[in-house]
């Protein structure tokens, strides 16, 4: 019986023991920060389980998405070439400046519903979103930083320790750590709010040639730019020549296939009217030079896309309803949304006068 | 009362009986250790030194990793054991990395097999840590996807830049996959089998299945025929030393 008394305490000391354990890490912990998918959408491919978003872990990848210190000269932040007014590209920009007067070899595409992308890039090669990072940070022609050389600049700065403590639970600071961080900032960049969604909802209406717009969208474009996202995100031959300084293979780059030779990814038409220039090299600088092409530049070859064999055939009358409708895809709230701006920097969320400074 | 109080407890025993007792489960566990020696052909590989391979060339080897992964042994009766999933980056230049201690059940053992590289769902799985952690340069970042196995020196043979040859082979997809299940079969002596010494031999890159020869081929960068081709011919590297 005294045994069993004894075991008995014993027990209750261990389970009140654990139990303060509980309630004690409850204090510090980060705050857990609910994804919300748009009304109509479908579910995110982003896997949240794995890093599930906190108001300390979105702080931490803002300041990290725009911190100059994560390239090699303290220029170039990933924020240098994805801005929030051009929304998250590099605007008016055909190809981006990276480090030492270099010049990317691709566009720089809008960042906003990453979530629902499941490959990375203009060639599809980066197959996970905390990935992405890597891959500018490290090239020579943007970046030009190693990853070891971020690390240990994160590492040397007590803030960067104190802010990977509050979202991590420790002060450990590492690549997949800030992978998951800058993914849970870019995964907060959602682009629901244009005139577009707000029609969809009931909440406004189009004006005409906004409407007719939409249904010429519906009939000639939607087959690759679907809705409600504006891309399937395939790959696919729109018969662009190549562009022979840059020489770009596109998909045929990753899977070494000839049948994906020119490939590149549908973009989305997500704020089209802000993230011009256009194509994965910036070749077309307006709208109208996209149509042009469309309807009569396209070079078709052997693996151009089976939808535009006979190129699109585009009045100047459909091009201008198209133009109207795609402007209603401007998201002026996600363009402005002082939660996306630099920390510091909420208002001037907006294009400078001069924009090469 | 007394009642109600130990069935609030009965949950907290049982977890702590259940973490008391996970790592005594199975059958009981030894230490075994594989320690490698990197050659080219019958000669100690030292970095910045110069020999000749197989095929006539001259190389300067600068660099030298690969992967290793997906352990398990088998025993006598031909079961085969798996040990928890673990990486290891097998580097020339870090010592320590030759040699990996493995826990493994106390049985006799009749081969050691694992995976030369990293698993596909590690290629697909975001950033990973440890052995596997991005910056340690043996991973892909424009084409998603670990380096199994890095070879990079000089060689007179040569016709690039600095003349040197890189071979980084990599690729997990279908009939690009450079994965290669390794089984090493220990000599059977009756001796106690506590550390195992293989030898890896560089030769086997440059000629097993097929021939490289740098001359022609300095270059491999990218997952792909070649890739695979590097990946058969260095599948057969690892031999167990017999006089152990």
């Amino acid at each position: 019986m005294k045994e069993r008394k004894k075991i008995f305490i014993l027990l209750l000391i261990l389970a009140t023991g654990i139990s303060w354990m509980g309630i004690n890490n409850k204090y510090g912990k980060p705050k857990p920060v609910p994804f919300i998918v748009p009304k109509g959408w479908p579910q995110p491919v982003y896997d949240f389980s794995k890093n599930p978003l906190t108001e300390e872990g979105i702080a931490l990848g803002r300041k990290l998405f725009y911190d100059g210190r994560l390239s090699k000269d303290g220029n170039f932040s990933c924020g240098a070439c994805h801005q929030q007014f051009g929304a998250f590209d590099s605007y008016d920009h055909s190809l981006s400046h990276g480090y030492n007067n270099s010049l990317t070899t691709r566009n720089a595409p809008g960042l906003f519903n990453l979530a629902w992308q499941k490959e990375f890039m203009w060639d599809g090669g980066i197959n996970h979103l905390d990935l992405q990072p890597l891959a500018p940070i490290t090239n020579e022609n943007e970046m030009a930083e190693t990853i070891e050389n971020v690390i240990a600049k994160l590492n040397a700065d007590q803030e960067y320790r104190q802010m990977f403590k509050a979202a991590f639970g420790d002060e450990l600071i590492n690549t997949q750590r800030m992978g998951k961080a800058i993914s849970q900032f870019e995964l907060q960049l959602v682009s629901s709010n244009s005139k577009y969604d707000k029609v969809m909802r009931g909440e406004a209406a189009f004006i005409l040639p906004e409407q007719l717009g939409y249904d010429i969208f519906k009939k000639k474009c939607v087959s690759c730019h679907a809705e409600p996202l504006f891309t399937d995100f395939s790959y696919r031959n729109t018969g662009l020549p190549v562009d022979k300084a840059l020489n770009d293979p596109g998909r045929m780059k990753i899977t070494g296939k000839a049948e994906d030779s020119l490939k590149f990814k549908v973009p989305s038409l997500r704020n089209v009217g802000m993230t011009f220039p256009y194509g994965h090299d910036g070749r077309f600088f307006s709208l109208m030079s996209v149509f042009e092409h469309y309807r009569k530049n396209m070079v078709v070859g052997p693996v151009t896309d089976t939808l535009l064999r006979n190129k699109l055939a585009l009045s100047n009358f459909e091009i201008g309803q198209l133009t109207a409708f795609l402007h209603t895809l401007t998201d002026t709230a996600f363009l402005k949304d002082p939660r996306f701006a630099q920390p510091g920097y909420e208002i001037l969320s907006k294009p400078p006068a001069d924009i090469h400074q | 009362m007394k009642k109600s109080i130990a069935l609030t407890c009965m949950p907290t025993i049982l977890i702590m009986m259940g973490l008391l007792l996970t790592p005594q489960t199975g059958s009981s566990q030894k230490k075994l250790s594989l320690s490698f020696h990197h050659r080219v052909g019958n000669e100690t590989l030292v970095l910045d030194n110069s020999y000749t391979n197989i095929l006539g060339e001259n190389i300067v080897v600068r660099k030298f990793k690969y992967y290793l992964s997906n352990f398990s042994i088998t025993d006598q009766s031909g079961n085969n054991h798996f040990l928890p999933v673990d990486y290891f980056l097998v580097d020339e230049a870090d010592s320590a990395s030759k040699n990996i201690s493995l826990n493994v059940p106390t049985l006799e053992i009749k081969s050691i097999n694992f995976l030369l590289g990293v698993d596909s769902i590690r290629n697909v799985s975001g950033i990973q840590t440890g052995a596997l952690d991005p910056l340690l340069g043996m991973f892909w970042t424009w084409n998603s996807g670990y380096i199994m196995a890095k070879l990079e020196g000089t060689s007179d043979s040569s016709h690039i830049a600095g003349q040197a040859f890189t071979y980084h082979i990599g690729g997990f997809k279908g009939e690009t996959n450079t994965n290669r299940y390794i089984t090493l079969t220990l000599p059977q002596k009756n001796k106690p089998q506590n550390n195992i010494h293989i030898t890896t031999d560089i030769n086997h890159w440059f000629k097993s299945k097929s021939e490289i020869r740098i001359a022609q081929t300095p270059v491999c960068h990218t997952p792909g025929a070649l890739a695979v081709k590097i990946a058969d011919n260095y599948s057969t590297m690892f031999s167990v030393n017999a006089d152990q």
